[in-house]
């Protein structure tokens, strides 16, 4: 017991520690200092610095704010509903496609492969994709961003890797037992790969909720547009009119007066709250899983 | 010989099992394609039709009525414009900062959260430095652009050591470190898990031999651990050739500004500002164009080049 505790305490641990303290130190104290800007009071938040991570005082102002803005709270619905019809889409798709591909004796499957691969290799480009939008009179509507990534092949490819090690014996039992592919995919490879595809819907939904660029392209009017565009105008482009409305700017002294930098993050904390609650259960499924997946062999 | 009715089960054991036709494995398995169909029809309505698009480098857009074509003229557009061989360096620089001087951290980190002897705090270290990749691009600018102000927490803290406010969102000097230091920020962990995993399935045999043999952590760390990154490494290191001309365009697009955007306009900014912001539809076109092709070029030559070195190629 002597000897590991001497083990664990040689300078070099120490050392190695305090160094990984540090580092995490950085992403830890920027987060807890949003936070804190976000719950202090609007008048005592100004002047605080950058490394505070307690709140000055206590007041839910910047959320009421936030909350009553006319163009966050629609953007927030307009995300929650692009996240949750998307992934569904997205879910579906990867895992059918997944199971398809993954059975024996598929005819084209190289091909389909193949197609697959150039699909992912190849970008043509935001022009090109755009004017297909408008042909298809997607402009402002929720489906553009919605079927635009309806699959990502390399999260398909990482499915197919989960189904193939569903043991083959059993689809072949099943289909001897005369069950139909839907019924073999919904109650044998849907089960069997549970933490699997779990995982795949949680990384589809991050990406769908943090999903900034399209939406801001193809959402044109601000009733359609999401949290992140608008976090993206407020935080990165400092469009303050933006969220606080240009006529609200010169008449509603109480908000007007109250500090910016607060009311950003507070944005910023409601943008990443749902992620914090994910963050779990994706750390539980993931981090084996997904690089099974990545890394050949 | 008559053909055996589908209705006669002596018939059909008798019968030699005989290659089945492609049209009658399709129609045999129709439910198998039309569970895959969606997925395909995805493919060619938003993945195809907009590769056939590209053709648009080459004709002029008309809103109504048909393309003119014009030829290589966009082409030579390009190439012949000043700004081009600007933002193509840029591109290069910023590929090279963020994929081959960053790229070495991540292995560092993962040897060094495999020398930590504290499972826990390991795991808790571990927990921490994913997180930032799952945060948006929004987010992320918009930690960093308040981190980096002048009354931010660098600010303060390079002003115990006497150093003066820099403000480094709007220096052409600094903006380039900023991608560099918040791509680190955002990636450490999550890109070290590759090589963590490496490090993890190293044989523990190995490891007790050198316990007898008396070698010492960093002579483990050189013989032991280091040969078995050499495989991740590489891989990880021709997959981002193949981003080679991207450069990550999110990161650029949300921490750029007026007075830096000179020195980290790459291709893909470029290609949105004149294509969704100037509306000139075939010049973006023909600049996506060429970037898609060399990055299937950069992609290929890396895959044939790994074969013909290591045996195992991209795919």
């Amino acid at each position: 017991m002597k000897k590991k505790l001497a083990r664990r305490f040689t300078p070099g641990q120490v050392l190695l520690c305090l160094l990984m303290v540090l580092i995490v130190l950085t992403m830890v104290v920027p987060l807890l200092n949003i936070l804190a800007r976000s719950l202090s009071e609007p008048s005592r938040s100004l002047g605080m610095s950058g490394m505070e991570i307690i709140p000055r005082g206590f007041s839910t102002l910047n959320y009421q704010v936030v909350f009553s803005n006319n163009l966050i709270v629609p953007a927030l619905f307009n995300s929650i509903f692009i996240t949750v019809v998307g992934t569904v889409i997205n879910v579906l798709l990867t895992t059918t496609a997944a199971y398809v591909l993954t059975r024996p004796r598929l005819m084209f499957k190289k091909y389909i492969m193949g197609f697959l691969i150039v699909m992912m290799l190849f970008d043509p480009g935001l022009v090109p994709e755009y004017l297909v939008i408008q042909k298809f009179g997607l402009m402002n509507n929720h489906w553009s961003v919605i079927l635009v990534s309806a699959v990502n092949v390399y999260y398909l490819v990482i499915c197919m890797r989960y189904f193939e090690a569903v043991p083959n014996t059993l689809y072949e039992a099943a289909s001897m037992e005369g069950a139909g592919h839907p019924r073999i995919f919904a109650q044998i490879y849907l089960p069997l790969a549970k933490s699997g595809v779990a995982t795949l819907s949680m990384f589809y939904a991050v990406v769908r909720w943090n999903e900034y660029f399209r939406p801001g392209i193809y959402l044109t009017s601000s009733s359609k547009t999401t949290l992140q565009v608008i976090l993206r105008q407020f935080v990165v482009s400092g469009d303050t009119a933006a969220i606080i409305g240009a006529q609200n700017l010169l008449n509603y002294n109480e908000f007007a007066k109250i500090d910016y930098n607060a009311l950003k993050s507070a944005t910023i904390v409601i943008a990443i709250v749902p992620i914090l609650l994910v963050y779990p259960l994706v750390l539980r499924f993931y981090a084996k899983d997904i690089m099974a997946g990545s890394v050949k062999e | 010989m008559p053909r055996p009715s589908a209705g006669s089960p002596a018939q059909t054991v008798q019968m030699k099992p005989r290659r089945k036709s492609a049209w009658q494995r399709l129609r045999a398995d129709w439910v198998l394609y039309a569970m895959l169909f969606p997925t395909l029809l995805y493919f060619v309505l938003f993945r195809v039709l907009p590769i056939l698009n590209m053709r648009l480098a080459f004709y002029t857009f008309k809103a109504k009525g048909p393309w003119v074509y014009v030829g290589a003229k966009y082409f030579k557009q390009i190439f012949s414009s000043p700004q081009f061989g600007k933002i193509l360096g840029n591109t290069l620089i910023i590929s090279l900062m963020k994929y081959v001087l960053l790229f070495p951290v991540f292995v560092v980190f993962a040897i060094l959260l495999n020398e930590i002897r504290s499972l826990r705090f390991r795991k808790g270290v571990q927990v921490i430095s994913y997180l930032p990749h799952f945060l948006s691009w929004p987010v992320i600018a918009g930690i960093w652009i308040s981190m980096l102000a002048v009354d931010g927490a660098v600010n303060q803290i390079i002003g115990w050591f006497g150093v003066s406010p820099v403000r480094f969102m709007t220096n052409k000097g600094t903006i380039r470190w900023v991608l560099f230091f918040s791509e680190m920020w955002r990636s450490l962990g999550w890109d070290s898990i590759i090589y963590f995993t490496a490090i993890l399935a190293i044989d523990a045999s190995l490891y007790e031999a050198a316990a007898i043999d008396g070698a010492s952590r960093l002579d483990i760390i050189r013989y032991i651990v280091l040969p078995a990154l050499v495989a991740p490494m590489t891989t990880m290191f021709i997959l981002n050739l193949g981003y080679f001309l991207s450069a990550g365009f999110d990161q650029v697009f949300n921490f750029t500004n007026d007075s830096v955007n000179s020195v980290i306009d790459i291709l893909d900014t470029y290609i949105y500002r004149i294509g969704l912001e100037r509306g000139q539809y075939s010049l973006a076109t023909a600049m996506s164009l060429f970037k898609g092709v060399v990055g299937c070029i950069l992609v290929f030559l890396t895959h044939i080049t790994s074969k013909k070195l290591t045996g195992t190629g991209v795919w």
